[in-house]
């Protein structure tokens, strides 16, 4: 026994480090799936109520159909959340926009899940709490226990001291600077800050379309808008993210000013007026938080599971990083679900289900990782390659409803076959070439410039080459070579 | 040179050693009062130049000053033009003639904006006198005649005198090159076509084709006493071409062309003619004019050698658009400096000094006014730059050819506007526009263009005429381009576009080659106005550790004087703002600071109207002059900049 009252064991099956999304929707998987109620889940949090910095707010389809199948989508739905219909995406703020609808993708919810972070938390909290689980407020996680090779427990700390709990799996759901992570000396080769987002909320924003989230184009980087709340009264607040750059311009206090002089700017009215009324009158200094590029480490080792951003995380542009923890959740829930009548004394996630996790978690991250960065670069444009791509992919949109389903379709993570993911690359690059090739507005664009644009969008296409593959392999991937490394 | 910089200075100087001024407003500080003070000159200079503020009425200003004064050459057209158009009033005519007579200089010489005798004004300027009925043997004609002798006589003056030479019958049609008209049947792609010239030649010899084919026959005066003539009497023909094998063969292609024109030739001249008039009805601009005040006369001219009549409405639209292009100058130099006399501007008034006049402090109305000067006609600098329309002319009311340096002191404006004015929402549809049309106009090598894409480079240039620079906008690498591409560049750091950006960063680098080799003839020595725009480009784009905002720091730095000052009251404005644009508010900018504000506090309105130095932003052959309302307009915008900053 724990010798800590809060704490009703010393022993557990799963201990789950994280009560965001993530972990919340871990636990409830992992609960789910022990129909006979054997088994023991902790759920710990250095936060007794929520991370102060705003995080992930938006779900796909796909993300809003795991909630659903975890009986979490409807209390989610009654605290204010509010259902996403796509996204509306600018190229710049004087065109139509293009509808990437959600209801264009096969086999698919037609909706998302839009809400904000801390009541998202809170309410996911809330209801763990009505399940056999426990859940532990204000303890961090100060060290791994180990036998050999194998993580078996943690060691909490909290104001009262440190306590070492015993686990057969801990699951590591505490976000892209996984505390477990570094702790069990997962490198995260390759981790970068790409910059910074500011956050912002509105009450009553105009939004072009509403339901929808958008996607503003043509500043240093896009910002986002997204209904996050609707409020008993009727009221919806709406989420706006500024992309910044890494090295910021300027600080403080000036910050709001150069928000207000060059990305406001190049949102539609009359959004952008209320944006700029809401940036003057915001007391203090703005929401921040950085944003991170992880390529997915190992998302697994003898007694440890990554999940969520612990397990690789990148630009939040395809806003695809909670779809992504779910799945996670998902996919252990159906591994716990197989292992339900594992006999007493064994592990209930044995090896194999953390091999089966890995590699299917294998299958979907890259794929991610891969879109999120490319969409990232495009929408930034900034270079000719990029802008041809972006330009190439406002192009294709345009050209039908077939197009922007499949596009949809892949960003929303709804999609994960390869040579769907094949023929939308070879179908951009052949967009982007043709654009280059044909200005939009010159009658006599001259021939050095077209082939310089062509030039570039070849040289990007030919860049991404390695991406594709290495998405295309972790699709076709054998499972038994996951089986190899494992051992 | 009107020049009254050194005795300003000195009193300016004398009273900055004196101390604070005792005529400081009570409760402000020398600074704020200072930085008022020229607020109020800008101010006083916007209403002066015709740019009328709400609640008055364009009547309430009596004949606009013009906020770019050119060369007297322009002027001295108009009058020739006139035999022609019988359009100028009594008293127009009176005001340009007392500019011509004003700006003659002692030694019977014109001067250009940098005070050197020129060839072509000083036949033009002579030539408008005798046909006003000077006396040909008076003095001050003698001395013109002598100077234009000096110099070669009038054969050897720029095209646009010679052209008027040939009209007037001075001169054979021979003396000019020949354009073959089979030119203007080429398609735009082809290099050779009208189309790939820069949009001033193409605006002067679209017409001079029809000119030249009819030919043009005006009544003016017997020029012939400006032409060196032989021993025999008979004038000495023009080289048409540069000496060299090239140049020989070109002058005997030359003559072949003038030689077919004899032998018939089928339609092709006459649909040439036809394509060249339908080109000068399509380019009529919104206010009348065409691309500047020389095209518009030759266009003129052409309509009306082609059998328009005097009421038509295309010869009253350009001749009211001459009219309004008109305004009150002071003389800039020669034997009436500093007089107020009646000027012909290469344009209308310039949207450049105006938009830098209204970033000094624009009311809600002016910035509306200037959103609806923005182009919404698609314009031939579309062809090669790949925007939608927008951005901004370089005067108001022009429909056709967009000014990218107008475009960025538009910006300048809108971004200067206070956080709370109504307009500034209303400004950013209109400013992403205009920050496309900067970013369409960017040629491969990095740097920007002013009016079209490949300005500066037209492939017939290249042969070896005497008049070939007329083709093309300058040279690619001229220090109005490095201005251009620095001041894009400062527009766009604005907007938020930041050396990532590939566009950015190829300009940046354009600026760096093109600048490095030439430090000391730009920075140490050239006009301070350019280096604050180098120093807004290097300072908004590039870190503080860059090796060239470093160098031209350290040569700013070096350039100011004992007292503060950088030598004329808008080369220390200039000054200042390179520094705040650095990011410095330390001792040197607070002398320079300290300086200004005690030149403003203690030295007359009409003083700091005074124009210092000639600017380089004329168009075509005139291509400086001065730039009135500089004096209010930097000191305003160089103390808001430092105040702005935290300077004290």
């Amino acid at each position: 026994m724990s010798n800590h009252p809060e704490l009703r064991h010393s022993h557990y099956d799963v201990v789950i480090v994280g009560a965001g999304l993530a972990g919340c929707a871990t636990a409830r998987a992992l609960a789910r799936a022990d129909r006979k109620g054997r088994r023991r889940i902790l759920v710990v949090d250095r936060y007794r109520d929520v991370h102060p910095r705003f995080s992930g707010e938006l779900i796909h389809p796909r993300g809003a159909q795991i909630l659903d199948d975890l009986g979490l989508f409807s209390s989610l739905h009654a605290v204010g959340g509010v259902e996403v219909g796509g996204f509306a995406v600018f190229e710049n703020a004087d065109t139509p926009f293009v509808d990437l609808s959600y209801a264009n993708v096969p086999r698919e919810r037609p909706r998302g899940l839009s809400i904000h972070h801390k009541d998202l938390v809170r309410t996911l909290r809330r209801d763990l709490r009505s399940d056999p689980i426990e859940l532990l407020e204000g303890w961090a996680v100060a060290d791994l226990l180990r036998e050999g090779d194998r993580i078996a427990g943690v060691v909490l700390e909290g104001k009262s001291g440190r306590h070492e709990i015993k686990a057969d799996l801990v699951v590591a759901a505490d976000g892209k600077s996984s505390t477990v992570r570094k702790l069990a000396g997962i490198p995260d080769d390759g981790r970068e800050t790409i910059g910074f987002t500011a956050g912002l909320e509105l009450r009553n924003a105009s939004l072009p379309r509403p339901g929808y989230a958008h996607v503003f184009l043509g500043a240093w980087g896009p910002v986002l808008a997204y209904p996050i709340l609707r409020e008993a009264d009727g009221t919806i607040r709406t989420r706006i993210t500024i992309d910044l750059p890494r090295e910021l311009p300027v600080k403080g206090p000036a910050l709001k000013q150069h928000i207000l002089r060059t990305y406001v700017p190049f949102v539609p009215a009359p959004l952008s007026a209320e944006i700029a009324a809401a940036i003057q009158a915001h007391k203090g200094q703005l929401e921040m938080a950085p944003t991170v590029n992880l390529p997915a480490p190992s998302a697994v080792m003898p007694g440890l599971v990554l999940v969520g951003d612990a397990a690789g995380c990148s630009h939040p542009i395809t806003a695809s990083g909670m779809t992504m923890g779910l799945r996670d959740a998902e996919t252990l829930g159906v591994q716990a679900r197989r292992r339900a009548d594992a006999p007493e004394g064994e592990p209930w996630l044995d090896a194999e289900s953390l091999r089966r996790y890995r590699s299917e978690h294998d299958r979907y991250v890259p794929t991610r990782q891969a879109l999120a960065t490319a969409i990232y670069e495009a929408f930034r444009g900034g270079e000719d390659g990029s802008r041809a791509i972006r330009r190439a992919l406002f192009d294709y949109w345009g050209s039908g409803d077939t197009a922007r389903s499949r596009s949809m379709a892949l960003l929303s993570c709804s999609e994960r076959r390869p040579h769907v993911f094949l023929s939308e690359y070879l179908k951009t690059a052949r967009h982007a070439l043709e654009t280059s090739l044909v200005p939009q507005h010159a009658s006599m664009y001259p021939v050095g410039d077209r082939m310089r644009r062509a030039r570039g969008a070849a040289k990007l296409a030919k860049n991404k080459l390695g991406l594709v593959a290495q998405v295309m392999w972790a699709q076709v991937r054998p499972g038994w070579l996951t089986r190899i490394e494992s051992r | 040179m009107f020049d009254r910089d050194e005795r300003a200075e000195s009193s300016a100087s004398t009273a900055a050693a004196a101390g604070p001024s005792a005529s400081l407003h009570m409760g402000t500080s020398p600074l704020e009062a200072g930085l008022e003070r020229a607020r109020a000159g800008a101010a006083a200079w916007r209403e002066r130049s015709g740019h009328t503020p709400p609640g008055r009425g364009a009547s309430d200003v009596a004949l606009p000053w013009l906020l770019h004064v050119p060369d007297v050459g322009p002027t001295c057209e108009v009058l020739l033009a006139d035999r022609l158009f019988h359009d100028l009033r009594p008293a127009e005519r009176a005001g340009l003639l007392a500019f011509v007579r004003g700006t003659q200089d002692e030694s019977g010489a014109w001067l250009d904006a940098h005070g050197t005798p020129d060839l072509s004004l000083t036949a033009l300027g002579w030539w408008a006198l005798r046909d006003a009925g000077d006396d040909p043997r008076a003095d001050h004609m003698l001395l013109a005649e002598r100077v234009v002798h000096r110099l070669g006589g009038a054969q050897r003056a720029n095209f646009a005198v010679r052209l008027w030479l040939a009209m007037g019958g001075q001169i054979p049609w021979a003396w000019l090159p020949a354009i073959p008209s089979e030119l203007f049947l080429l398609s735009p792609r082809v290099l050779l076509s009208p189309a790939r010239f820069s949009p001033w030649a193409r605006g002067v010899l679209t017409p001079y084709l029809i000119i030249a084919r009819a030919p043009a026959r005006l009544q003016l005066p017997d020029a012939s006493p400006l032409l060196l003539p032989h021993n025999d009497g008979q004038p000495v023909a023009p080289r048409l071409t540069r000496p060299g094998l090239a140049g020989d063969l070109l002058q005997a292609f030359d003559r072949t062309v003038k030689l077919s024109r004899k032998l018939p030739r089928g339609p092709l001249p006459r649909i040439a003619t036809r394509r060249a008039l339908a080109w000068i009805d399509e380019h009529q601009q919104g206010h009348g004019g065409w691309f500047s005040v020389r095209p518009t006369l030759l266009s003129l001219v052409a309509l009306r050698v082609m059998g328009a009549a005097s009421g038509d409405p295309r010869l009253r639209r350009g001749l009211d658009h001459l009219r309004q292009s008109r305004g009150q100058a002071r003389i800039p130099h020669g034997r009436g400096a500093g007089q107020p006399a009646l000027a012909q501007g290469v344009g209308g008034r310039s949207l450049d000094a105006l938009g830098r006049l209204l970033a000094c402090g624009a009311q809600e109305s002016e910035i509306t006014w200037l959103l609806r000067q923005e182009l919404t006609q698609r314009g031939p600098w579309q062809a090669r730059a790949d925007a939608a329309t927008g951005g901004w002319p370089h005067e108001p009311g022009a429909t056709h050819h967009v000014d990218v340096e107008s475009t960025c002191a538009v910006l300048h404006a809108f971004g200067a506007q206070p956080e709370d004015s109504s307009q500034v929402t209303a400004s950013w549809a209109t400013a992403r526009r205009g920050l496309d049309v900067l970013l369409a106009m960017q040629e491969p090598d990095g740097r920007f263009s002013r009016f079209e894409r490949g300005e500066s480079e037209v492939f017939m240039q290249g042969l070896p005429w005497t008049d070939a620079d007329l083709l093309a906008h300058g040279r690619p690498d001229d220090s109005e381009h490095l201005r251009v591409t620095a001041r894009v560049l400062t527009a766009l750091a604005s907007a938020g576009f930041r050396a990532d950006d590939d566009r950015v960063g190829r300009g940046l680098r354009w600026l760096e080659r093109t600048l490095e080799p030439r430090l000391h003839e730009q920075v140490s020595a050239g006009a301070l106005s350019g280096v604050a725009h180098l120093a807004e480009a290097l300072g908004a784009l590039a870190p503080s550790n860059h090796g060239l905002r470093r160098e031209l720091e350290q040569r700013l730095r070096g350039r100011q004087r004992e007292d503060g000052s950088f030598g004329a009251a808008v080369d220390t404005a200039h000054a200042l703002q390179a520094f705040v644009a650095l990011g410095h508010t330390d001792v040197q900018a607070q002398r320079a600071a300290r300086w200004l504000t005690n030149h403003v506090m203690r030295t007359s309105a009409d003083e700091l109207d005074a124009w210092s130095r000639p600017v380089a932003w004329g168009l075509g052959l005139s291509p400086a002059g001065f730039d009135p309302s500089a004096g209010p307009r930097e000191i305003a915008l160089a103390l808001k900049a430092y105040t702005a900053a935290g300077g004290r």
